[in-house]
């Protein structure tokens, strides 16, 4: 399989201009999607420099009001299709909305191994997501991706970031996505850090069960592009803390919304808050069901009975 | 024993139930008879003997027993769960493979452990619109002969290789492969959509609706003791055919007891909060066999002095919506049966007999709490009041598939066959419902009167 590099890209339009000014920032234009393996590398310098510096702290207001754009993403159906199929997803030709984010991800992650970008890539962790999908997005429309980025916070373990993915066809927003990282150990100036009390989790009913495989991590990688050595090797994973490599939060959250079916509609908004990582292989016990708005959703550790993650889809009206 | 009664009522007879059922505008479809062979428990007598082996070798029995050497039947219909896809005409080869005139017609069905109910439901319409007058239903599944494909990524990789135009292609398509490709692929009974096993999901509605271990282990005895003494009777003499040397169902233990079955331990349920209570032995196993059904109109059976047993009165499919938690996974047939009943303006106690396949003896203790249910009864089925209780002493009275063991597709031509025998015995009036529960949340229930 190949990397997201090849795949779904843009038209690109050649020689765009770097610097058109906007509310909020400058945007600068990519013309394609950029590949991923070249901004992992990036992103290790990037986090190398930073641990050098041994940055403990961040401004509030330190953050760039830079915007990547990239224009005319048109995602391919083969790519579509994979995404499905590991996702247990419906075979339609409306974008599922962690398809979507997979198509926003590069242009995220350009943003954050910029040098302007105060927090190191390597050893984020993806605490929350939500998505508004406003309205189904169809194989062969052309999408603008726009990422920027904002929200420093202070978390009880660190500080938080939210990278947030704007998708829009013909200056019409479809999709928004804001995905809060948190990177732990650096404080943000000024801010007193929250208490540490987490809501607590009450094991709900099973209503299904996921065996995920040793290499539930690659195979999510190989069609999401996000190869992130924890998800990929298990030497990576301990050097980050973990016994084992562990398989990508909006893997098992667009599992989620894939088992919520045909009921969540078109248009819907999807959270996710993610608690402990899932270590691969196991096997996590599930609940899809419907709530009062919509469905909620839990993926916990049948035996410890601790969250993995839980989160709702809300269909739009 | 009872001996089937050969004259049947002067055609077109209309079903004496079933205002909704399309009665007095078409004629009656009549069960003739069956014939099926013991069945037997995976790995068993009938490790190597393929799903067209055991139909073939079932549906022979059938035409020795009605002398339809040389027939041409209206339409053979039958199908496997687990199905090899070389099979894809499997019936219509289990057809050639036997001594029915080749010009007899067959088609495949598939719908899980209904997949025999829908069979007869299929065909007992079109006889009765007139478009066929001798039909039989059937099914077959062997676990131990099961498909096993190969991996997902090494399919698509010899997929690619066979479009593969040149060289480059080729090694490109080949590099693609890893050693844990080669690893095959088995069918499993996990239900796609949760990954949960077919024990797991009636483990979740045993516990939902607080069925006891010891109320299971009464029902699976009962069904063993039953199917024993049905067998002591000869009940099974001319419902049955010998094959590969196995003359009674292996699963059947004619001398099991509560207090046996109450030394195993559990083995689905496991880790939930209320105790797991499903063993091995109130649980249907893996099992290899076969069953036909030998369906037609009065006038067929009588051109031919054949006897007829019981009339297929009508049937309702169900499903529900067990992937959001909605109800278990093996509940359809209490949504399917009161609208059954209300179409023919019957109640739940207006039966002489009860046919509940026991893919595991929770489910029929599960079905029957939820028509007792007076909560359950009003807001999920719409009723005024509970359906109210089943008379055990009706239900499954020849045993069931914990005892007989459950070839998928092979159980509803097993039910519908032993039915028509009992209500035959029974006597004119007589009425029986089957439900028979379904991978995919379904099931098929159906009402069946003495002809």
């Amino acid at each position: 399989m190949s990397t997201a590099t090849g795949r779904s890209g843009a038209t690109g339009r050649s020689g765009a201009a770097d610097g058109s000014e906007r509310a909020g920032g400058r945007v600068v234009e990519l013309p394609a999607t950029p590949g991923l393996a070249g901004l992992y590398g990036r992103g290790v310098v990037g986090s190398a420099r930073a641990a050098v510096a041994r940055r403990r702290s961040v401004r509030p207001g330190s953050l760039p009001g830079t915007r990547l754009r990239v224009s005319g993403v048109r995602p391919d159906p083969t790519h579509l299709s994979d995404y499905q199929h590991l996702l247990h997803e419906g075979a339609s030709d409306v974008l599922p909305a962690g398809f979507v984010h997979v198509l926003a991800f590069p242009v995220a992650t350009a943003l954050m191994v910029r040098p302007d970008f105060p927090l190191p890539l390597l050893g984020m962790v993806h605490v929350a997501n939500r998505v508004e999908q406003r309205r189904g997005l169809r194989l062969g429309e052309a999408l603008d991706v726009e990422v920027h980025v904002r929200d420093l916070a202070a978390h009880r373990a660190g500080v938080t970031v939210d990278v947030v993915a704007e998708v829009s066809v013909d200056g019409e927003r479809a999709w928004e996505g804001v995905s809060t990282y948190l990177v732990k150990g650096v404080r943000l100036d000024g801010a007193e850090r929250p208490d540490g009390a987490r809501d607590s989790f009450e094991v709900p009913v099973p209503t299904g069960q996921w065996r995920l495989g040793a290499d539930a991590g690659r195979r999510y990688a190989a069609v999401s592009g996000d190869r992130n050595p924890i998800h990929t090797t298990t030497l990576a994973a301990k050097a980050f803390g973990f016994p084992r490599t562990i398989a990508h939060g909006m893997y098992t959250a667009a599992r989620a919304i894939a088992a919520v079916g045909p009921a969540r509609g078109e248009a819907y908004r999807w959270d996710v808050e993610f608690a402990k990582p899932v270590l691969l292989p196991s096997t996590v016990a599930v609940r899809v069901a419907p709530d009062d708005d919509g469905f909620g959703y839990a993926v916990w550790n049948p035996r410890k009975g601790t969250p993995h993650l839980t989160g709702s889809v809300t269909p739009l009206r | 024993m009872a001996a089937p009664r050969t004259s049947p009522t002067p055609a077109p007879a209309p079903a004496t139930t079933g205002t909704g059922a399309g009665a007095g505008t078409t004629r009656r479809a009549v069960v003739v008879g069956g014939n099926r062979i013991p069945f037997a428990r995976a790995g068993g007598p009938y490790a190597h003997s393929s799903n067209q082996d055991m139909l073939t070798a079932a549906l022979e029995g059938l035409v020795a027993r009605f002398g339809l050497a040389g027939e041409r039947i209206g339409e053979v219909a039958a199908g496997a769960v687990l199905k090899h896809s070389r099979d894809f005409n499997l019936t219509r080869e289990s057809v050639l493979g036997s001594a029915l005139s080749p010009e007899t017609p067959a088609y495949d069905v598939q719908m899980a452990c209904a997949t025999g109910m829908e069979t007869v439901l299929g065909l007992s319409n079109k006889i009765r619109l007139g478009q066929i007058d001798s039909a039989v239903a059937g099914g077959v599944d062997s676990t131990s002969d099961a498909p096993i494909a190969v991996s997902e990524p090494l399919r698509r990789v010899l997929l690619d290789l066979s479009r593969a135009k040149t060289p480059q292609q080729r090694l490109k398509a080949v590099s693609r492969l890893r050693p844990a490709h080669l690893a095959p692929s088995a069918p499993t009974t996990g239900e796609p959509r949760t990954g949960l096993s077919m024990g797991e999901h009636q483990a979740l509605t045993t516990a939902a609706w607080g069925i006891t271990r010891e109320a299971q282990d009464e029902l699976a005895v009962a069904s063993h003791h039953r199917l024993a003494a049905a067998y002591e009777r000869g009940f099974f003499d001319d419902l049955m055919t010998p094959y590969r040397r196995l003359t009674r169902d292996a699963n059947l233990r004619a001398d099991t007891s509560v207090e046996k079955l109450a030394g195993l331990k559990p083995v689905f349920g496991k880790s939930l909060d209320a105790p797991a209570t499903m063993t091995a032995g109130n649980s249907t196993p893996l099992s290899d066999g076969a069953s036909t059904v030998l369906l037609a109109s009065d006038e067929w059976a009588a051109e031919r002095g054949l006897p007829v047993l019981a009339t297929i009165v009508d049937a309702e499919p169900g499903a529900v919506d067990f992937v959001h938690g909605r109800d278990g996974l093996l509940m359809a047939g209490a949504h399917a049966v009161p609208r059954l009943l209300a179409r023919n303006g019957l109640t739940l106690q207006d039966f002489d007999l009860y046919e509940i396949h026991e893919a595991f003896a929770g489910t029929v203790l599960c079905n029957l709490a939820a028509w007792e249910d007076e909560d359950f009864c009003r807001e999920r089925l719409g009723l005024d009041k509970a359906l109210g209780s089943v008379d055990r002493s009706r239900l499954n009275v020849t045993g069931s598939s914990l005892a007989a063991g459950h070839p998928f597709a092979a159980t509803g031509g097993r039910i519908v066959a032993t039915l028509a025998k009992l209500l035959a015995e029974k006597g004119p009036g007589s009425r029986g419902l089957i439900s028979v529960c379904a991978a995919g949340g379904q099931a098929i229930t159906m009402i069946m009167e003495a002809a």
